[in-house]
């Protein structure tokens, strides 16, 4: 009797260890945007890479697809275009609880910022940024994650702008 | 028969006289009232001028992200202005030159060669380029600064606390270990600019052992969108570079000085009000020593409505006088007097907005100062009061 107690344990730690191991069914994640606009994807583009890792493999005019956080100076934004700075989610921001007004300008971070910074254009065409505010055109604020793809614009200082055609808003 | 009969216009101007000391000390308490309330309000417009016509819609400033909202922080590489002459469309250009600002901005202390204290001063080291992009400065007299010379802001003497005869042309000014001979004066349309120093941009860093500069100043093309160099200062993130329009930096300023504004209204109003009770004070005692006049006035057959009204008139009338002496003093002494503060020094304003106010004040005094005492008196019962003393 002892031996089917241990047995049936077994089993259940067993199969419980099956179903966990099973591939997961999770359905792909999907946009925290409410704006409708052609830029603003549902789905959100495969193998991000953060910001950091992408200023040190891009290439310039290479097809990209970059992770990262809203912010990086207390503007982020720049008013009346669709243009912005995003920050890679290591990089770690203050928080309001903490008494800072403008988490998103990681005024304690600034020397990593320097190398983890990345500058979006969305862009309508080849190179014409939208004349549009981003916030605007794409319900976004600071410090929320968005997915960007586009095409990698490098310059000889090593800085990184993406031309976007492509945003998802993850949180 | 007598509901629409007024008392005579002569009546109460007659009144006045009558009793000519007691309206004297009216008419000067409430021409110091209103030239108070002239100050206060000269001084909040003269503040606000200053900052609003500091900023050219058509200028851009770069500086150091850093530096968030004070220039005098900034510190930004030298090769900053060719590198944006070199990469931005839309910067005005004449015969050639690009109109981009090297700039360096710092608040030191001055010494004049006749005092032996000295005073805190705004410095700008700046080339030849500085009157393209800084359209407002005109140079009043002498001539542009060569090696180991500089040029006088309007504004200076106030800023610096010292007397304007200091900075004639030719004087000796003493900062930074250097003594500097004045070779110039200049205006800047009541911009914040008139408070300061300019000098040769090189002189400048070579006393400071400075290579770096504090901003980039450019002037835009008309029509030319500044949105260029904000993107540019955005993607460039390793030069740590901002760009804010000259009219948006001067309203932070605005904003950074709001409490000092607040305060200043409600010096006004706690100005005004403590004249309105001055003014009712002494109307009451005027009003006091009328009451057996009064009764008989409503004894003939006068309303009450009417007796108020002539009193009324008389306020009216003493609180006229004293507004329009009070501007006239305002316009002739205040108006245009140095004022020093912080970020250099600005002049009190006695425009029509302060006129309009002062006299708005001036006028509220002399007429809600006389009802409440007019209304007591008429309350009376008109037999007790032929019978006051």
């Amino acid at each position: 009797m002892k031996n089917w107690n241990y047995l049936t344990l077994a089993g259940v730690v067993l199969s419980t260890a099956a179903m966990g191991c099973a591939p997961s069914a999770t359905p792909p994640a999907t946009a925290q945007s409410i704006v409708d606009s052609a830029y603003v994807v549902k789905i959100e583009p495969a193998h991000a890479l953060p910001v950091g890792d992408a200023r040190e493999s891009a290439k310039d005019d290479e097809e990209i697809v970059l992770v990262g956080r809203i912010g990086g100076s207390m503007k982020p934004f720049v008013d009346g275009v669709a243009a912005f700075t995003i920050v890679d989610p290591k990089v770690p921001h203050c928080s309001k609880e903490e008494g800072c007004q403008t988490p998103w300008d990681y005024c304690c971070e600034q020397n990593q910022v320097k190398h983890n910074i990345a500058t979006i254009k969305v862009v309508n065409g080849e190179t014409k940024t939208v004349p549009e505010d981003a916030r605007k055109l794409l319900g976004v604020k600071e410090l929320n994650m968005v997915v960007v793809h586009g095409k990698a614009k490098r310059d000889a200082a090593g800085n990184l702008t993406v031309l976007a055609d492509q945003i998802f808003v993850k949180e | 028969m007598f509901t629409r009969r007024y008392l005579p216009w002569e009546y109460g101007v007659r009144n006045l006289l009558r009793r000519p000391t007691r309206t004297a000390l009216t008419l000067a308490a409430l021409t110091t009232v209103v030239l108070l309330v002239l100050i206060v309000v000269g001084f909040i417009r003269g503040l606000e001028k200053s900052l609003a016509v500091s900023g050219d819609p058509a200028v851009v400033l770069v500086y150091s992200i850093n530096a968030e909202v004070n220039i005098e922080n900034s510190s930004i590489a030298a090769r900053t202005p060719d590198l944006l002459a070199a990469s931005l469309d839309g910067i005005q250009k004449r015969f050639g030159i690009q109109h981009v600002s090297p700039e360096l901005y710092l608040g030191t202390r001055v010494q004049t060669a006749n005092e032996e204290q000295s005073g805190l001063g705004l410095v700008r080291g700046v080339t030849q380029l500085a009157p393209l992009v800084r359209r407002r400065v005109q140079l009043t007299e002498g001539n542009w600064p060569g090696p180991g010379e500089i040029l006088i802001g309007k504004l200076v003497a106030a800023k610096l606390g010292c007397a304007p005869e200091d900075l004639a042309i030719g004087q000796k000014l003493t900062f930074e270990k250097r003594t500097w001979t004045i070779s110039g004066r200049f205006s800047a349309g009541g911009s914040s600019f008139e408070s300061e120093i300019w000098c040769r941009l090189p002189d400048f860093q070579q006393v400071l052992k400075r290579q770096d500069l504090s901003l980039a100043a450019i002037l835009m093309q008309p029509g030319a969108d500044a949105v260029d160099i904000e993107i540019f200062c955005k993607e460039r993130t390793d030069l740590e570079l901002q760009a804010v329009s000259e009219t948006a930096y001067y309203a932070s300023l605005q904003k950074h000085y709001k409490p000092m504004r607040m305060l200043a209204w409600m010096v006004v109003f706690l100005v005004s009000g403590a004249g309105i009770f001055a003014g009712l004070n002494m109307m009451y005692g005027a009003v006091a020593g009328r009451i057996r006049e009064i009764a008989t006035l409503q004894a003939v057959g006068y309303r009450r409505r009417a007796i108020l009204i002539s009193l009324i008139q008389e306020g009216a009338l003493l609180a006229a006088a004293g507004s329009l002496i009070s501007g006239l003093l305002a316009l002739s002494i205040i108006n245009g007097a140095a004022v020093r503060f912080t970020m250099g020094a600005f002049e009190l304003r006695i425009d029509g907005t302060a006129l309009l106010i002062g006299c708005g004040v001036g006028l509220t005094l002399g007429i809600v100062g006389a009802i409440p005492p007019a209304i007591k008196a008429l309350r009376l019962p008109i037999a007790q009061s032929l019978k006051a003393i």
